[in-house]
């Protein structure tokens, strides 16, 4: 009787060897995952950027967008004669009014990168918007963001 | 009889299985341990980079920036002039060091690039945009810009300012 065992609890070891790798992969892909996050969302030179663009396109004045949810600024709806210069320079795909407290949206409007990147950011701020950049550098997308509002001016 | 044979051959699958899954494991264990350091290593480094380029910008806006010179000798040294002071920016293969502060690379294979690119961009009439770029190789290849040294700042040409136009790297 014993001896017709091997084979079963071989392939039980087995199964249980090969289920403690795969959540040692899980682990560690999520690990690589959140590293991914830390460079490409918000980080410090993309950062100071946004502050940039804040401060020259006179964004933290930009009170009378009325939007509760997201939408995209151009450069045609602000009339600074080097925004396209700017964006151009700082490699700035798109720019985005956020509203704070941003909970439904229509999501099929925008990107899955753009969707994962609003899905980071806190909600928890006096300021009521918040302006995101999205940038493209060597065709990998990067996103900043920086809050536009009474309590910045 | 027929019986102990099974159990032989039922054995030798089992130590040929076990053993193929071990090996696996070790590889496994051995490359997600190497992935390890090197994740520890970059973040250290991300860690800095985020570290300099934060008391670099803070300086270019509470000193205010007025102008800059680059150096390139043994290592490369960029200066940046403020209201009242200057500092420098101290570019060494595996380290840089700006006002006495040294941050190390640790990533395997990384060094710094000692010929950086710095552009001069008028934006209108009256303000002006610089962009420096201090990139990190990988085994002498810049790979991933994300890991470079991005440093931009946005001035006003009314104010006193001395800038080189552009930067050739001899």
């Amino acid at each position: 009787m014993k001896k017709g065992f091997a084979l079963l609890e071989t392939l039980i070891v087995i199964t249980f060897l090969i289920v403690s790798l795969l959540l040692l992969y899980g682990t560690f892909s999520n690990m690589l995952s959140n590293s991914k996050k830390n460079i490409l969302y918000d980080n410090a030179s993309n950062i100071y950027k946004a502050y940039y663009v804040k401060e020259y396109l006179n964004l933290g004045s930009l009170q009378d967008i009325e939007t509760n949810d997201i939408r995209e600024i151009t450069c045609n709806e602000i009339n600074i004669s080097g925004c396209d210069t700017l964006l151009n320079e700082l490699e700035i795909k798109k720019l985005y009014i956020a509203n704070i407290n941003l909970k439904e949206y229509d999501k099929e409007k925008y990107t899955s990168s753009l969707n994962n990147y609003l899905d980071t950011l806190s909600n928890n701020s006096n300021n009521k918007y918040r302006l995101i950049l999205e940038f493209n550098n060597q065709d990998i997308l990067a996103f900043a963001s920086i809050e536009i509002g009474d309590i910045y001016e | 009889m027929n019986k102990k044979g099974v159990t032989i051959l039922e054995l030798l699958i089992s130590i040929t299985l076990i053993s193929i899954v071990i090996l696996l494991l070790i590889k496994v264990i051995f490359s997600l341990d190497k992935i390890n350091n090197d994740k520890t290593y970059a973040s250290n480094d991300e860690i800095s980079r985020t570290e300099l380029i934060k008391n670099i910008e803070s300086d270019f806006l509470k000193l205010k920036l007025e102008g800059l010179e680059i150096r390139k000798e043994e290592n490369t040294t960029i200066k940046f002039y403020y209201e009242n002071a200057y500092k420098e920016l101290k570019i060494a293969k595996n380290k840089i060091t700006y006002n006495n502060e040294t941050k190390t690379l640790e990533s395997s294979g990384a060094t710094y690039d000692l010929c950086p690119s710095y552009e001069y961009i008028s934006l209108d009439d009256n303000y002006y945009l610089i962009k420096i770029n201090i990139p990190v190789l990988i085994n002498n290849e810049n790979t991933r810009v994300e890991d470079d040294i991005n440093l931009t700042y946005i001035g006003l040409k009314k104010e006193n300012n001395n800038y080189p136009l552009n930067y050739v790297c001899p």
